[in-house]
């Protein structure tokens, strides 16, 4: 009996051996950006020429994305350098974040096994792959053997039903599953999620597959469909063949249903992901900085989204918009498409593509006692700035609707 | 073998779900090792634990509750704890990624869940790794889960890397 997809591109990666729990399965694919490598800086070197295949590999620097202090600096020289050195064909520096840029590159097929040493790696799940992270000790096992050890997870498929509202975003439906499941909610789990209408564009499943993490997930997972076939043709033409990973149909022993066409927009509280409440119930929530960018909510549906907006209006008076593309590409496309000329004609301010803002690395950290409204994934205390600043996670449609308003709002009491 | 029969050290008690944000703030992410250590202890105030270790040399045991070092894959938080004198965590429960870096770095993490409401800051915890029994002053005993297989070789060998050194010694050796 199939225990469920995630299950399945386990054992067919399987290299046959079995310790415990674990089995030991070839990599396809490795994502190393640049906060990680820096902790590796003298293993990597040390194992100059050694990296189990350099195809699969790829190195970004992303963090420090330009570099803001002089060891940042040093870093980022450290990683471009070994790029360098090693000839290594997939780099990127200040291209975007890894986690857009993987997904942008046309290396993911659905049923392919992928690890990150970042969290958030688990985006790449809504290519139909297992994607998870990991720290710098098991990245650095399996670029010195193209392997690592998994402990197959537990299951738990998720239907998405009906159509989606104009003002609801895939950052809404991951709130409202961590909202009700809890911060641990998934905790070693694969959501294997099933978009029965096509109903959620690629970008939205990229904000859902990213977020799994914060309920512990070890990955999700969106089984390959209409939208995953269009999005690859669109991408580069290679659609592949996944076939024989999602042929049989697995028996779930966890299964729930989410019906997207009633659902309100959401809002995390601060200092938890999964303290998640309606727009509506907290509207008046006053707040000084809006943030529309990061592996979340970075991406052109969020530019689009965010332009639709502000179209023709000024964010209030006080208030500081702060926008990042995910990645350069995102940055050409939403010029091209006229939503950073809107952005800015509503008193945005647009910043280059990093995890700096996100991660409390540079640019927007946040003064004592001030509240943040943001479209990234984590609202833990201190992340984004001082230890008394708070921060609200919301879709972009929510937070560019509150850059209007000067304070938290539903975005449909002023979707045009 | 690098995992002892007793682990021993002083209680450092934390809650539920803490996070590798507030455990580690970001901004303290550095390759220098005095700067993690600041974190650390900035962590600790953020965390209000109002624990002041004995001594610099001084083996601490980290008892946590559900979740524990949730959030970013950052090893900077993992590292940072060993080189403090943490010599192993007990919590109810662990985010995966950062149980993985733990056992990676030869830290042993133990699954116990009825320990946090009884151990106290600063208490003494001895853990009796073969014997599979946790134990607190006055006599209290609990039972953690049993080490997988496969987390206890990597932990024998003192991390992941030493236990990759074994393997390609145990291929040499054809077996």
């Amino acid at each position: 009996m199939l225990k469920g997809y995630t299950d399945k591109i386990i054992q067919k990666h399987s290299d046959g051996r079995k310790e415990g729990e674990y089995d030991a399965v070839d990599v396809d694919f490795v994502l190393l950006p640049d906060p990680t490598f820096a902790l590796l800086l003298s293993e990597l070197r040390e194992m100059r020429g050694r990296i189990w295949n350099k195809e699969k590999v790829f190195v970004t620097v992303d963090h420090f994305s330009p570099p803001s202090t002089v060891e940042r600096a040093n870093i980022a020289k450290a990683v471009i350098s070994f790029a360098e050195a090693e000839a290594l064909p997939h780099q990127s520096v200040y291209q975007g974040i890894c986690h857009q840029l993987l997904v942008e590159g046309p290396w993911l097929r659905p049923g392919m096994l992928i690890l990150g040493a970042d969290s958030h790696t688990t985006t790449a799940g809504a290519l139909g792959c297992l994607a998870t992270g990991m720290g710098s000790t098991d990245i650095l096992y399996t670029l010195m053997t193209g392997k690592t050890w998994l402990k197959p997870p537990d299951p738990v498929r998720i239907d998405i039903k009906g159509k989606l509202p104009p003002y609801l975003m895939g950052k809404d439906i991951i709130l409202d599953l961590l909202g009700r499941f809890g911060e641990g909610g998934f905790l070693y789990q694969a959501l294997e999620l099933n978009d029965h209408d096509g109903a959620l564009p690629m970008d939205d499943r990229f904000a859902i597959c990213n977020m799994v993490v914060e309920g512990g997930a070890k990955n999700g997972l969106f089984i390959p469909d209409k939208v995953t076939r269009k999005h690859l043709e669109n991408r580069d033409g290679q659609i592949g063949d996944w076939g024989d990973y999602f042929d049989e149909k697995p028996l779930y022993p966890n299964r729930m249903e989410v019906d997207i066409s009633s659902l309100h927009p959401k809002v995390a509280l601060p200092h938890s992901p999964a303290r998640v409440v309606d727009a509506e119930e907290i509207r008046g929530e006053s707040i000084q900085q809006v943030f529309i960018g990061s592996c979340t909510g970075g991406r052109l549906r969020d530019l689009e989204m965010t332009a639709r907006l502000l179209r023709k209006k000024k964010i209030a008076s006080g208030m500081r918009l702060l926008i990042s593309p995910a990645s350069q590409k995102i940055y050409q496309e939403a010029i091209e498409k006229g939503y950073l000329q809107t952005i800015l004609e509503s008193g945005g301010v647009i910043l280059n593509p990093s995890c700096g803002l996100c991660g409390g690395i540079d640019k927007g950290i946040l003064a004592a006692g001030e509240r943040c409204l943001s479209t990234s994934n984590r609202n833990f205390q201190g992340r984004m700035g001082d230890p008394s600043s708070s921060i609200y996670l919301a879709s972009p449609a929510t937070a560019a609707a509150s850059s209007l308003a000067g304070r938290i709002i539903d975005p449909r009491e002023v979707m045009p | 073998m690098t995992l002892p029969d007793k682990i021993s050290g002083r209680i450092w008690k934390l809650g539920d779900h803490v996070n590798t944000d507030i455990l580690h703030p970001s901004s303290y992410f550095s390759l220098d090792e005095k700067r993690v250590r600041e974190g650390l202890i900035e962590g600790m105030t953020r965390l209000g634990a109002n624990f002041k270790t004995e001594s610099p040399h001084e083996k601490l045991v980290i008892v946590a509750g559900q979740n524990f070092g949730c959030g970013s894959s950052r090893e900077t938080s993992v590292r940072g704890l060993h080189n403090f004198g943490v010599k192993a965590i007990v919590a109810a429960s662990f985010a995966r990624i950062f149980f993985r870096s733990l056992t990676n770095l030869g830290v042993p993490a133990f699954e116990c869940t009825e320990i946090q409401n009884q151990a106290r800051n600063g208490e003494l915890i001895d853990i009796l790794t073969t014997e599979g029994f946790i134990e607190l002053p006055k006599d209290r005993r609990f039972p953690f889960s049993p080490l997988d297989p496969h987390v206890k070789k990597i932990l024998e060998a003192g991390g992941l890397i030493p236990y990759l050194q074994r393997e390609r010694e145990g291929e040499k050796d054809g077996i």
